[in-house]
């Protein structure tokens, strides 16, 4: 091991001696703190501003008079999505997720309001987090860094020497990815410190535990991350002839990563899985419940026979007598019907959203690029799954909404009732305060393991390969 | 000898190798733009379809209830997807280019979203604008970082001076073979596109390729300027590439995020609360207070009686119409809101090419979020004059079968659309006249 350490420390020398390294890393410095201000700004922004339109909206639902508890099925409540605290770090997809969704009896919104729909096109460039600077920039600053790690040498004529002394291929690949490592975690080490520091630092001291496991795994994996790209470097520094070879090799490499291959797996999902229109998806959800039972139809069979069981169950001869109200069943039963057809398509749509997106996690056996991307979109919630566990709790936030309005109307509304404008058959608003607030609450970092298997899979791909690698190339190479 | 310089530059296997590698991702990019329309329009077609069958079925189930019937009916307003947005996908992935309302409160629907995979908008689209933008920078560099330095460097240089009569005309020669070369490419990405995308041929077109040629004149400018500077072949590469980084990745990103955080949009939230409020409150409110406002509204609807009964389809659509009155003013604050960031990132993209051309592009092709805009703008007035159309029908309690249902068919909504050359143009231009100047400079006294 000591002469992996004596090979490191010599590159670390020879690093530092060059006066372009300093420029670089004050570059990426600088971009850091924006990237760390921007998020931290952007965050608080939007997070005070959805905290204070949910405040808002659940202060205009209590504050409803006296009214037919259906109104207020219809009144209806709004959820705002709150960015995740480590959104600060990975902005993920966040830019592209609606922010703000209108829940209502009968019926599924949209989720609306994304920042890429108020984007004038520049968000197709991306965006600057700390993130970002880890993912893209970093290992661009690693290949700048350790192109010439071997082939320079080859070039000097000091690789023969080196070998000829009996230094081992294997102990200069591992000795040189060392350097390359050392040098680079004087950057990544305080981007860390940063992020840990902004993460958990602002938020009042209360960070959850699940978050700081979150940033710990975050933590080992963008490091995992960054060694693959010294070890990368090294080996295509070893195997060119000259150093200007592995320069341009490793810039091939990158642009391959991190600005070709997403696209294409991308565009392969996209064109291999269809997305219906949302006319068609829309029809097909009022197909499948005209078939169990329209509730708007007047001559629908279901809602026929519901009503005249319940009538012989009851042994009287019209809705009238029930002794309960009938209107508010009917629309209790409709809800279900809807509600659980809605769902299974809404599902279908997930499934090919998922199929999709299939080609852009595989990738990532490929790509390391793409395994740590979806990771860290993953542990710091801003990624689909995210967005999807938002939508469900809204969901089902919005149909317990509907349900307990139309339990209150079955229960406390007369079957005198016209309908809701009818004055004369309303609820005291002390109801209102009975439906609890919605209240986001992010899964559990339980779920990343089990949605992110690929990614876990493909980091262990490539530690195995770059093993291997090692292993075979210190047996083959040659000194010329 | 110009000859023997061509040859002997697209003789090289990696200048071959990249050639090809920029053309056929250039045809996959049209096909890519290719599919994206062909998937507008089948949403298009089966909005048609849906529509009609939507009409046909809620007309059967309330056809004696006109106010009901109007409640349920849905409309659809098109923006319609010009064959050429298949080169510039732009926000149209995001934005939907259909909207469906019903003659209730606009606000409450206006801003409903399409059914999107968000993971592919954040990969982004590999559409002709992406192949232009950001590989043909890239082929441009490998082809011209070593023009002068390479024979510097292999000892040619010498040989070079004392053979050409005018060695700046010598490096314009290379620099000339290489642009050719290059435009020959994009050129032939261009005109394939006329008949897989089925372009017509027009100002648009024409203005994308003056777009395209100027963006690559940007890049040669920079390589030219670059290599004026007459260092090593390796710095030369550096700083190529640092430039690329720079103008693709850092300044867009940076800017975009600056942009976001200087105009965030509560007043979206705002507007959507406040239709709410609008609205339903008005169930708690005698009826005066909302026929009041709807009468000063509409006072061609003052000879309509206030109704008596407990509920009224009058009332009810007077209610509906305050939801989007009293939005108005936030609905407003936030159309503002939105077009000061257009302005702001117009601005800023005048300085940095690269985010030019991608706005240049999608405002060419009409993909852009000014077109957006303006597609709501109509839809505004759609809605509108469907409300107006309506409303004595179900205040009169008009029959449903008198009705024509069949002639309400989705409508394509009329945007104003023209394409300015100078601001197209001229930021690309004077950058690279700026550039080349700076080389020529340096150039004089070769």
């Amino acid at each position: 091991m000591n002469s992996e350490i004596l090979i490191a420390k010599l590159f670390w020398k020879a690093a530092f001696k060059n006066k372009a390294l300093f420029l670089l890393t004050f570059i990426i410095g600088l971009l850091t703190v924006y990237a760390a201000y921007s998020g931290r700004k952007n965050f608080k922004i939007q997070n005070d501003m959805r905290a204070k339109y949910q405040t808002e909206a659940r202060k205009d639902w209590v504050d409803n008079p006296d009214k037919h508890p259906h109104r207020m099925a219809h009144y209806g409540h709004f959820a705002f999505r709150p960015k995740a605290s480590l959104s600060v770090f990975d902005f993920g997809m966040e830019s592209f997720l609606g922010n703000t969704i209108f829940l209502e009896a009968h019926k599924q919104n949209t989720v609306n309001f994304s920042e890429a729909s108020f984007s004038t096109g520049m968000l197709r460039f991306g965006e600057i987090s700390i993130a970002m600077i880890l993912q893209v920039l970093l290992p661009l600053l690693i290949f700048f860094l350790g192109f010439g790690a071997i082939a320079t040498e080859r070039q000097n004529g000091t690789l023969k020497m080196l070998l000829i002394q009996g230094l081992k291929w294997r102990t200069l690949i591992l000795g040189k990815s060392l350097g390359i490592i050392a040098v680079v975690m004087t950057l990544f080490i305080p981007i860390i410190l940063a992020t840990i520091f902004i993460c958990t630092g602002f938020q009042d001291m209360n960070t959850s535990t699940d978050e700081l496991i979150r940033l710990f795994f975050i933590i080992v994996f963008y490091f995992i991350y960054l060694v693959f790209f010294c070890v990368i470097a090294v080996l295509i520094s070893a195997i060119s002839k000259t150093s200007k070879a592995a320069l341009i090799s490793l810039i091939g490499l990158w642009l391959i990563f991190i600005i070709v291959l997403p696209r294409i797996s991308q565009a392969l999902g996209a064109s291999i899985y269809s997305i219906p229109s949302k006319a068609k998806f829309e029809s097909a959800i009022d197909e499948a419940i005209a078939k169990v039972g329209d509730s708007h139809n007047p001559d629908d069979p279901h809602y026929k026979a519901l009503k005249d069981s319940l009538l012989a169950v009851h042994k009287v001869d019209s809705v009238k007598q029930l002794p309960f109200n009938y209107s508010g069943y009917q629309m209790r039963e409709g809800e279900k019907i809807s509600t659980n057809i809605y769902n299974q398509h809404y599902n279908q749509l997930l499934d090919i959203y998922q199929k999709q997106n299939v080609f852009s996690k595989t990738v990532s056996f490929l790509n390391p690029f793409m395994a740590v991307k979806n990771l860290s979109m993953a542990l710091s919630n801003t990624n689909f799954d995210s967005f999807i566990d938002f939508q469900k709790q809204a969901e089902d936030y919005r149909y317990d909404l509907a349900q307990q309005m139309n339990n209150l109307q079955i229960k406390h509304i007369s079957n005198e009732a016209k309908n809701s404008a009818d004055k004369n058959h309303i609820l005291d608003k002390e109801h209102w305060e009975e439906v609890k607030e919605f209240k986001y609450e992010p899964s559990g970092i339980l779920l990343v393991f089990k949605n992110e298997w690929i990614s876990f899979a493909a980091f262990l791909f490539w530690i195995g390969l770059l093993a291997f690698l090692i292993h075979k190339l210190s047996k083959t190479l040659k000194a010329i | 000898m110009t000859r023997l310089a061509f040859y002997s530059f697209i003789r090289s296997n990696s200048v071959k190798i990249g050639l090809s590698f920029l053309f056929l991702t250039g045809i996959i990019s049209l096909f890519i733009g290719k599919q994206f329309i062909e998937k507008q329009k089948q949403n298009i077609t089966d909005t048609a379809i849906y529509q009609k069958e939507y009409i046909t079925q809620n007309v059967k189930f309330h056809k004696d209830d006109m106010g009901l019937l109007l409640y349920y009916l849905k409309f659809s307003l098109i923006n319609e997807v010009p064959a050429i947005s298949g080169l510039s996908i732009g926000q149209r992935d995001v934005n939907p280019s259909i909207k469906s309302v019903t003659i209730r409160g606009l606000e409450g629907q206006k801003y409903d979203t399409d059914l999107n995979n968000p993971y592919n908008s954040l990969l982004g689209s590999l559409d002709f604008s992406f192949v232009l933008i950001f590989l043909f920078p890239l082929l441009i560099i490998a082809f011209t970082y070593n023009i002068i330095s390479e024979e510097k460097e292999s000892g040619t240089w010498r040989m070079v001076s004392v053979q050409s009569k005018s060695l700046f005309k010598h490096i314009n020669k290379l620099f000339a073979i290489r642009l050719a070369l290059i435009l020959v490419v994009l050129l032939l990405i261009l005109f394939l596109a006329i008949p897989v995308l089925n372009i017509p041929i027009n100002a648009d077109f024409w203005a994308v390729l003056a777009t395209s040629v100027s963006y690559v004149l940007v890049w040669f400018g920079i390589c030219f300027w670059v290599a004026s500077l007459q260092k090593r072949s390796n710095f030369n590469a550096v700083v190529l590439l640092s430039v690329w980084i720079l103008l693709i990745i850092i300044l867009p990103t940076a800017v975009n995020n600056y942009l976001v955080n200087k105009y965030p949009v509560p007043e979206a939230l705002e507007t959507t609360l406040k239709q709410r409020k609008g609205y339903h409150e008005k169930w708690d409110m005698p009826k005066n207070a909302t026929m009041d406002k709807f009468f000063a509204h509409y006072p061609q609807y003052k000879k309509y009686p206030v109704p008596e009964e407990e509920f009224n389809w009058l009332w009810y659509y007077a209610m509906q119409q305050m939801g989007d009155d009293e939005s108005l003013e936030s609905s407003k604050e936030m159309k503002e809101k939105i077009l000061l960031r257009e302005k702001s990132s117009r601005a800023i993209a005048n300085i940095i090419p690269t985010i030019h051309t991608q706005l240049a592009f999608n405002q060419i092709v009409r993909t852009d979020l000014h077109n957006h805009m303006q597609f709501l703008d109509r839809l505004d007035d759609f809605h509108e004059k469907l409300r107006l159309y309506f409303y004595p029908k179900i205040f009169e309690n008009h029959l449903v079968e008198e009705e024509n249902w069949s002639k309400f068919k989705p409508e394509y909504a009329v945007t104003a659309h023209q394409i300015n050359w100078g601001e197209s143009l001229l930021p690309l231009l004077l950058v690279t006249a700026l550039i080349s100047s700076f080389a020529l400079f340096n150039l004089r006294k070769i």
